[in-house]
């Protein structure tokens, strides 16, 4: 402690691997899933089944970005998976009724952000933990979508235009994998360049110092959810297109999909530490698994019970070996 | 040491600091404040000058916290006033405290850890570009901001977790110098910290006094006070029981006072 004046200054590349430990460690686990996957699977690694890949994890990846904005501000969104479904029943029900796609669109999004908006009040402006609201969310939302579709699914067509969201290939690359590049590269630059990410990190990392030096800290809180809510719409949205159909009971569980990836890419469900580079190789991981699973002819049923195991071990290796110097430290400023 | 005299010291004549007869920065006059049935403060009059260290001893529960957060605008006196700079005011909260240049740093740091030193620095009002950050900016701004205090901390692109105690405290020191204030509120700048590092706070103290800037010093470590403090104002059981100038005063004195000398004779 003595050197408080004269602390030398150790090599940049020490820093660098302590602050991204966990990317690299994510890093290295996708790329030996995929070499696992390659050797395993004939099919694994061809053209067409990576851009597979890449269409089936656009939704995952859209709402994953917006859930490490909430997760960096130690919250949670589990009415994604819900909301979803309601989006998808809601656009299903307004197309079948004649409304121009594009309207239905901006509506979704727009509906979307007031449901963020809506549960974002709670949490932030009346103190009620994310956890229960958007635990509410979860249950009212999937509710709604139900009773407006009875349970049935709505099917989709003669919208050329909107089915393209989901279907369309540009240069060969699907259009919603373009899509949620686009998404994932503006929450990047969005979390770390910008002074709204700057705000984000800050009320996540320690509300207090966030309020004290004047930031809005509640807004901040609030308006993550919006953001969440309005990519869990483009999600439903893109979902609907692909399948052709609104269903009520779409993406049942994707919220703890959503959460796992953030995870699995490092971001701290404490707060403040979160990388948008993480989520994608997260997210990535997750779709490689399932689809690898799959082409290796193993039960379906199974393939949950290993993407559960694998999310465990990867988070518990990178707890153990990555970070525990971070953790240390935190432990004992705690 | 007789313990009338120096209770009158307390009271209707406070002494004059190294630059009396000037206009006091602050001046406060019968500050009363209640919590339920608790007695906070009962009745506490206080001055500060400019380029002034004040250090505010007592023991727990003396109502030193309470006091500075008068002054800082987290709590309305239930009766007194508060004159900055000659004009009675009255604060309305922490925001128009800090529009009065009154700043505080906390006890408990006000760093984000997961943010780098010159994020820290300029925490709540970011340098942009646009809506991005314009980080060049900052880092000249922020290293200026430093070397002024002389405050060395060789990259600016650490993040705050992991500095040592001592650099989070400097850097939380020179981000409330750097607002430019006419008082600063310290709340026990010291208590956690190594030794080489309290004399790089203190010395960091006598460097933004000499700036002009009036300090409040909060803090158990009295050795500390004869470092840094002109003037030295003893707390008991809400009262200022005492008033003293560093140079009339000593350890074993101030103890005593702390204590409560009623207890002692």
């Amino acid at each position: 402690m003595t050197e408080y004046a004269e602390r030398r200054q150790g090599p940049d590349i020490a820093d660098f691997l302590i602050d991204n430990a966990q990317v690299l460690s994510i890093a290295v686990f996708f790329v030996a899933c995929t070499i696992f996957f390659s050797a395993s699977a004939d099919y694994f690694l061809t053209v067409g089944n990576i851009l597979n890949i890449l269409r089936q994890a656009a939704p995952l990846l859209i709402v994953a970005t917006a859930m490490t904005f909430v997760i960096v501000t130690a919250g949670i969104d589990l009415s994604v998976g819900s909301l979803i479904a309601l989006i998808n029943a809601v656009a299903a029900i307004a197309l079948a009724a004649g409304l121009p796609w594009p309207l239905v669109v901006l509506a979704m999004f727009a509906l979307g952000g007031l449901i963020g908006l809506a549960q974002g009040w709670f949490i932030a402006y009346q103190d009620v933990p994310a956890f229960i609201v958007t635990l509410a969310g979860l249950s009212i939302l999937r509710g709604v979508a139900l009773y407006l579709t009875k349970g049935y699914s709505i099917p989709i067509s003669g919208v050329p235009g909107f089915l393209a969201i989901g279907r369309a290939t540009v240069y060969g690359i699907p259009l919603p994998a373009i899509i949620a590049a686009a998404v994932a590269l503006v929450g990047y630059v969005a979390i770390g360049r910008t002074k709204y990410g700057r705000q984000v990190v800050a009320v996540g990392s320690n509300a207090e110092a966030a309020r004290r030096v004047g930031m809005p800290a509640r807004w901040i809180v609030a308006s993550v959810y919006i953001v969440s809510g309005v990519c869990a719409a483009l999600a439903g949205i893109m979902l609907a297109a692909r399948l052709g159909s609104g269903s009520s009971n779409a993406a049942v569980g994707f919220e703890l999909q959503a959460i796992a990836a953030v995870v699995l890419g490092g971001t701290s469900l404490m707060g403040g530490r979160g990388t948008i580079l993480g989520t994608i190789l997260g997210t990535l991981t997750i779709a490689v698994i399932g689809n690898g699973l799959i082409l290796m002819h193993i039960s379906p049923f199974f393939t949950q019970i290993v993407t559960g195991a694998i999310i465990l071990a990867a988070i518990w290796i990178n707890t153990r070996i990555f970070s525990t110097r971070f953790r240390l430290k935190q432990r004992k400023e705690g | 040491m007789a313990t009338g005299a120096s209770l009158t010291d307390g009271g209707a004549s406070p002494l004059r600091s190294a630059v009396g007869g000037t206009v006091p920065r602050i001046r406060l006059r019968g500050i009363r404040k209640r919590f339920g049935s608790v007695d906070a403060l009962r009745g506490v009059d206080l001055e500060l000058f400019p380029s002034e260290c004040l250090g505010l001893v007592g023991d727990n529960a003396a109502g030193k916290s309470t006091l500075t957060k008068i002054i800082s605008g987290t709590y309305i006196p239930d009766a007194g006033t508060i004159e900055i700079d000659g004009e009675v005011v009255r604060l309305t909260g922490p925001a128009d405290a800090r529009g009065r240049n009154i700043e505080m740093v906390f006890q408990d740091l006000s760093l984000c850890d997961h943010i780098d030193v010159v994020g820290n620095l300029f925490l709540g009002r970011e340098r942009t570009r646009g809506p991005f950050l314009d980080r060049a900016r900052m880092l000249a701004e922020g290293r200026q901001m430093l070397d002024a205090l002389e405050i060395r901390i060789p990259k600016l692109t650490t993040r705050v977790a992991q500095l040592s105690g001592g650099q989070r405290q400097a850097i939380a020191i020179a981000r409330a110098a750097s607002f430019r204030p006419k008082v600063l509120i310290m709340d026990e700048p010291t208590s956690a910290l190594a030794v080489a590092e309290v004399e790089a706070v203190l010395h960091l103290i006598n460097r933004v006094k000499a700036s002009g800037v009036s300090v409040i010093l909060i803090t158990h470590r009295l050795q500390d006070l004869f470092r840094v403090c002109d003037r030295i104002a003893v707390m008991y059981e809400g009262t200022k029981v005492a008033e003293r100038a560093i140079e009339n005063t000593d350890l074993e004195d101030l103890v005593k006072l702390i204590v409560g000398q009623g207890t002692l004779q």
